[in-house]
């Protein structure tokens, strides 16, 4: 069973048909061809495939493909800036030494951004409360928790 | 990947349809249980039909009642500020549930549909005596929340039932409820779970309301622990009396996640500090 | 302390930028037009006969382009000992066995088909521990060696083993001693990013493979071997490693999916993927072996450590992998850590139905050091001196040889332990009724090189092109740990240019020159080390031709500068004259006379003498290539005696742990860590190698196990395997890093990717003993055992 959807995707407006079965990481990987969102485990337990959907951040591999009609969809390629400049949190967790093998970075910055952009001054148990979905297997954590303090911190001052 | 149909009615009556149109369909809310069902071949379900579209279903008021729309998620359950007044056990094992992004799109209505004895929310609501809502096409019926589960993942749940909104009576100022969970790690299916209401007044306990998850085929009222304690002026006798009861009244399995004697253990301990934190907390 | 430009100083990595913005390209990513997508069917029986295989159903669905068995396709044998197949025959002998596999348009279909593929087993009693396979009239796993020779029992023909001293003499001379009998369950690498490659034929039958590898070249080897037994004589394959989602020693071996997906590769014309989904992973990609360790420890009366005796059993799974050698490592600190003379050691690996295993960061020594450490504990209760005063008492010094004969040059264990001595506050007194507890535990792991194959070289060659970049051609794998970062940094500082303008490039076996691999904490030293080389050789070739074109490029620069600058008057100085190899520098990418005066004319940037060197007449482009092999020696694993490694690391953690004996959970209150590291490279990458090893430790220690029951993994997935979240690292970790300058390291520094997770189980387990007097020696330490522990000893 297909049908057309239409959704913004980092801002603009895309129109794709999709698969009844299919999940929102299908359509952004596979059909138009956004290979920043990860499928790390398929089941919503690693965070790897995070995306913000109307503000909220979800699971991408366990978000049917149906329901993202008419949402706000952003991924990892929608936060550079115009110049094709790092956005601050990811800026961040390049300076913080956050990033090792990189598969879950995309995931965890997208997590921070939706912490951030809900909760401008978060503590610390905020970050890792925001945090507990995205595993990662190299850092141990400590830099990216790090990264995203510094990054709250600058956005704040910024405002 | 396993195929299936997907279908977004507008209405509970265009649901019903579809449910009859197309046999062995499902009913499905946020689907981060169900997906991951369908993923691993437990079911197989030709079609889904999602219940996210249909307006009314996920909103929460508070009036005489509390009613909770089915579709409301964990999250939409923790930002609210009435619920977080009136029933912060409920809010409580919401922030517990799996992690921002589950909790973003899990919904307290699929959370109990999924008859799962470790269901988070299944707990707060057996403590505060939730009522919940089935609607057929033809029928409407409300139970109270201990009639609903009925075994691992089985509910009461008609075939062409929808579970529409879980209903709760204003709480009493002396009412104080805790929520305790226990995990392998922090993001985890729980070992075992429990919550625990105290209606207290000054030291005497008017109504105590107690149910553990995980340490039976369904979320468990544990109502001969609760008989020790209703009526009686609480000391920490009491909770030590509550504790081995509490062992000796579920019935854990030994699975990949831990072990009968351990959660028999747990579960005693966790009614004892849950009982210790009400009365702190009715003390304070 | 030697004035670095660029070492230790905070690097940005090369390639965080790429992955920040999710423009980094991994497997999973990358496609090859025409591209097929492949999916295995796996047994599903722990021990077998295959008496039928029918694909037909398979073949005939559309978009399906080739199902292949080991009936129709040659045999290729896999693994050191080649007791293993790409796809199996008769027989199969682990619940994940390959046996057959298809490759179709989209993976949906090649999933769809492999479940249409339908094999008739005759079920065979299968054996599922090391004991009972090594009974009399146990099932033989494999009926013959790779040279077709029968074999009588499961014993895998693996001899390490180990004597030095005299033990019995050793046991006489002891007042004290302790025995225990340990173990280690296996656990997974857990890549976030799931294993896979891409296989492509040309026309001529060469074969480009894009491979989840750590040892491209010793891959490449392989694939060619396979490639021979395919018919295809003398055809080269070239491996190329694209960004990798984690590595943590899954890449340390080929793998039947990666002969799987050449064999499809070639029957289809066209490349073929195959990746993992993570359940796949979990299930069919072998992780770290399991262990058992007796060990007996004994000291004399003042503290001196007397004997060491070690034994330990193997569960091997149903072929050899490097699981296998984890015992060649675990010999080191066997006879290493600490001063003992008198040591026994021998290890013995049974192969049986369980899974095989492979390499995993620490390779045998965190599960070794897990008993070590945690028996030495006992030893100082027993002996009754303070566990910190007795590891000091034995402690390793510089300049030793060990009773392996490993060469320890520099040694920070003592500056390691007294850090984290002091970082614990050890001496303060403790209020009793709190059940927190104290802990630590150190280690030695090579820091030099691994020689555990007849090389243990590595390549490097740098290309320079007429702008001053600095192309660098190395053949060790950037897997997340930095690799790339500290390669920069130190052609940067070695050569003289800035960081930014040194490209490394892709990891190739066809542009790259020979590496072993990177394993072993070799990666740094290794690339660091062959980067100083060449770059000391770049730079006698620069200062030579600098000496003919220098002169001519300042008087340029000089005519221009004055023309700038009408009313200079230079200063008087003979530049042809002072144009001498041995008195130009290079720095920042500028050449300079070193005692020259400071004008800024005769600054010439290295990409304008570049340029003057390629264009003028018989003009020359530099390129300059070595091949090192560290001093270091292949030991006698049978006579457990050699140098394996140039230098070794050393280090200690400890823990500070609450216990709730209630509930039996574990608490880390804070762990500290002090690692000899011979010099830091890179301040922010070396933090989060050893902040993410420790990560490791911690799961080790606390929460991993992969549950097998019949040979069947009872928990392929994260929902029922927990590593540790955000939340389980919620806790301080003191990090000092101690600098001992190791002369055979490059700037000084050793390798020290895996001692971050080496001493972190027994340093949390030494702390919970102190908290409640409960001592845990199979790991993972779950509040299960430890509440059926403290029950025990209130009986």
């Amino acid at each position: 069973m297909k049908t057309e959807i239409s959704f913004i995707l980092n801002g603009s407006e895309v129109q794709v048909s999709v698969h009844s079965h299919h999940r929102l990481i299908d359509v952004l990987r596979k059909q138009l061809g956004q290979t920043g969102t990860k499928e790390g485990c398929g089941e919503g337990e690693c965070g790897a495939c995070t995306v913000i959907i109307d503000g909220r951040a979800v699971n991408s591999c366990l978000y049917p493909a149906f329901e993202v009609e008419g949402k706000s969809v952003t991924t990892i390629e929608g936060l550079q800036g115009p110049k094709n400049e790092l956005s601050v949190i990811q800026q961040s967790f390049v300076e913080q030494g956050a990033i090792q093998c990189g598969f879950c970075t995309p995931g965890m910055i997208l997590s921070a951004k939706a912490l951030i952009d809900s909760n401008s001054d978060p503590s610390e148990e905020d970050i890792r409360d925001a945090l507990l979905g995205n595993l990662c297997r190299c850092t141990g954590y400590v830099q990216i928790v790090e990264a995203v303090k510094k990054a709250a911190a600058q956005l704040k001052r910024k405002k | 990947m396993k195929q299936f149909e997907y279908y977004k009615p507008l209405s509970l009556g265009e649901a019903w349809e579809l449910k009859k149109k197309i046999p062995g369909s499902l009913f499905i809310a946020g689907g981060t249980d169900m997906l991951v069902g369908i993923k691993n071949n437990e079911i197989h379900p030709p079609a889904l039909l999602s219940l996210r579209s249909i307006p009314g279903l996920n909103s929460i008021e508070t009036n005489e009642v509390t009613r909770i729309g089915a579709l409301a998620t964990i999250s939409d359950i923790i930002r609210n500020p009435e619920l977080k007044e009136d029933f912060p056990v409920l809010v409580e094992a919401a922030k517990n549930l799996g992690s921002m992004q589950i909790r973003n799109v899990a919904t307290i209505g699929g959370n109990l549909c999924n008859g799962s004895p470790c269901a988070d929310m299944a707990l707060p609501l057996l403590v505060m005596e939730a009522k919940v809502r089935l609607q057929t096409a033809n029928d409407k019926r409300e139970l109270p929340i201990d009639e609903f589960f009925k075994g691992p993942g089985k509910s009461c749940l008609a075939s062409h039932e929808i579970l529409t909104d879980i209903l709760l009576d204003p709480p009493s100022k002396n009412t104080k409820a805790v929520f305790m969970k226990k995990g392998r790690v922090k993001m985890d299916l729980a070992v075992a779970s429990v919550a625990v209401r105290l209606d207290m007044e000054g030291s005497k306990c008017l109504k105590a309301r107690i149910a553990a998850g995980s340490v039976a085929p369904v979320p468990l009222r544990l109502s001969k622990v609760e008989a020790v304690l209703e009526g009686e002026a609480l000391t920490q006798k009491h909770a030590s009396e509550a504790q081995r009861l509490a062992k000796d009244n579920v019935i854990p399995i030994t699975d990949i996640r831990s072990t009968e004697e351990y959660r028999r253990q747990i579960t005693g301990v966790l009614v004892k500090r849950a009982i210790e934190r009400a009365l702190e907390w009715s003390q304070a | 302390m030697t004035d670095f430009h660029h070492i230790g100083k905070k690097a940005s990595r090369p390639d965080s930028s790429d992955k920040a913005a999710g423009k980094a390209h991994y497997i999973h990513d990358l496609q090859r037009p025409g591209m097929l997508y492949g999916k295995i069917k796996f047994s599903g029986h722990p021990h077998a006969r295959i008496k039928h295989i029918d694909t037909s159903k398979a073949e005939r669905l559309t978009g399906v382009r080739a199902v292949i068995t080991a009936n129709n396709t040659p045999e290729i044998r896999i693994g050191f000992l080649r007791d293993n197949f790409a796809l199996k025959k008769d027989k199969v002998r682990q619940y994940r066995d390959e046996v057959a596999a298809v490759a179709a348009i989209d993976p949906e279909i090649a999933k769809e088909a492999v479940e249409l593929i339908q094999v008739e087993y005759e079920p065979l009693s299968g054996v599922f521990n090391p004991h009972e396979a090594m009974k009399k009239g146990s099932p033989l796993i494999h009926e013959t060696d790779a040279q077709g020779r029968p074999r009588t029992d499961n014993l895998v023909p693996l001899k390490f083993h180990h004597e030095s001293g005299d033990l019995e003499a050793g046991k006489r001379a002891a007042k004290y001693s302790v025995e225990g009998e340990f173990s280690t369950p296996m656990v997974q690498q857990c890549c976030m990013g799931t294993a896979g490659c891409i296989a492509e034929f040309d026309m001529n039958n060469n074969l480009t493979m894009w491979a989840k590898t750590q040892i491209p070249f010793l891959a490449q080897r392989d694939f060619n071997r396979a490639l021979s037994d395919m018919g295809l004589h003398g055809k080269n394959t070239r491996v190329i490693v694209p960004t990798l989602g984690g590595g943590f020693g899954s890449g340390l071996d080929t793998h039947a999916y990666e002969y799987i997906t050449i064999l499809l590769a070639f029957q289809t014309g066209c490349p073929v993927k195959i990746v993992y989904t993570r359940d796949e992973e979990f299930a069919n990609l072998s992780p770290r072996q399991s262990s058992t360790t007796k060990i007996i420890q004994g000291c004399d009366r003042n503290g001196k450590l007397t004997f060491r005796e070690v034994d330990v059993l193997q569960d091997n799974g149903a072929y050899t992998s490097w699981g296998a050698t984890y015992p060649s490592v675990m010999m080191m600190p066997a006879t290493s850590l600490y001063r003992v003379s008198n040591v026994y050691f021998n290890a013995r690996l049974v192969y049986t139905n369980n899974t095989y295993c492979q390499a995993m960061r620490g390779y045998g020594n965190p599960e070794h050091t897990w008993a070590l450490e945690s028996n030495m504990d006992e030893l100082a209760y027993e002996a009754g001196i303070d566990r910190f005063e007795f590891r000091m008492l034995n402690r390793n010094e510089p300049d030793e040889i060990t009773p392996m004969g490993l060469k320890v040059s520099t040694c920070g264990l003592k500056e390691c332990l007294e850090t984290v001595a002091r970082k614990l506050d050890w001496g303060k007194k403790r209020t009793k009724d709190k059940r927190t507890g104290k802990g630590m535990a150190s280690l030695i792991h090579v820091g030099g090189g691994a020689r555990i194959y007849r090389s243990d070289a590595s390549g490097l060659i740098l290309k320079m092109d007429d702008y001053g970049n600095v192309n660098v051609y190395h053949g060790g794998v950037e897997m997340g740990q930095g690799l790339h970062s500290v390669l920069s940094l130190a052609v940067a500082e070695a050569l003289g240019v800035r960081p930014e303008k040194v490209i490394i490039n892709p990891t190739d076996t066809g542009t790259c020159p020979w590496d072993v691999g990177t394993h072993a904490s070799r990666g740094a030293f290794m690339a660091c080390n062959t980067a100083i080389l060449a770059a000391n050789k770049l730079r006698s070739q620069i200062f030579e031709l600098a000496e003919e074109l220098y002169p001519e490029e300042a008087e340029k620069n000089l005519k221009k500068y004055m023309k700038k600058n009408p009313g200079y008057k230079p200063p008087d100085f003979d530049v042809p004259k002072a144009s001498k190899c041995e008195r130009f520098e290079l720095r920042d990418g500028f050449v300079f006379i070193k005692d020259g005066p400071q004008e800024p004319w005769l600054r010439i940037e290295l990409g304008r003498l570049l340029r003057a060197i390629h264009f003028r007449s018989q003009g020359q482009m530099l390129t300059t290539e070595v091949f090192y092999d560290p001093p270091n020696e292949l030991p006698d694993f049978e006579r457990g005696f050699g140098n394996i490694s140039s230098t070794y690391a050393y280090g200690a953690q400890g823990a500070e742990v609450e216990v709730d004996t209630e509930t039996g959970e574990v608490k880390i209150l804070r762990m500290v860590a002090a690692h000899d590291v011979g010099r830091v490279l890179d301040p922010q990458g070396l933090k989060g190698q050893i902040y993410g090893a420790l990560a490791q430790g911690v799961g080790y220690a606390l929460y991993e196990k992969l549950e097998s029951k019949q040979g069947k993994i009872l928990n392929p997935n994260f929902r029922d395997y927990k590593i540790p979240t955000v939340r389980e690292m919620n806790f301080p970790i003191d990090l000092e890093f101690i600098e001992t300058n190791d002369s055979y390291g490059p700037f000084g520094a050793k390798g020290v990717a895996e001692p971050g997770l080496v001493p972190t189980a027994p340093a949390i387990a030494n702390a919970i003993y102190d908290a409640v007097g409960v001592r845990i020696r199979d790991l993972p330490i779950t509040p299960e055992k430890i509440l059926a522990a403290l029950k025990q000893r209130r009986r």
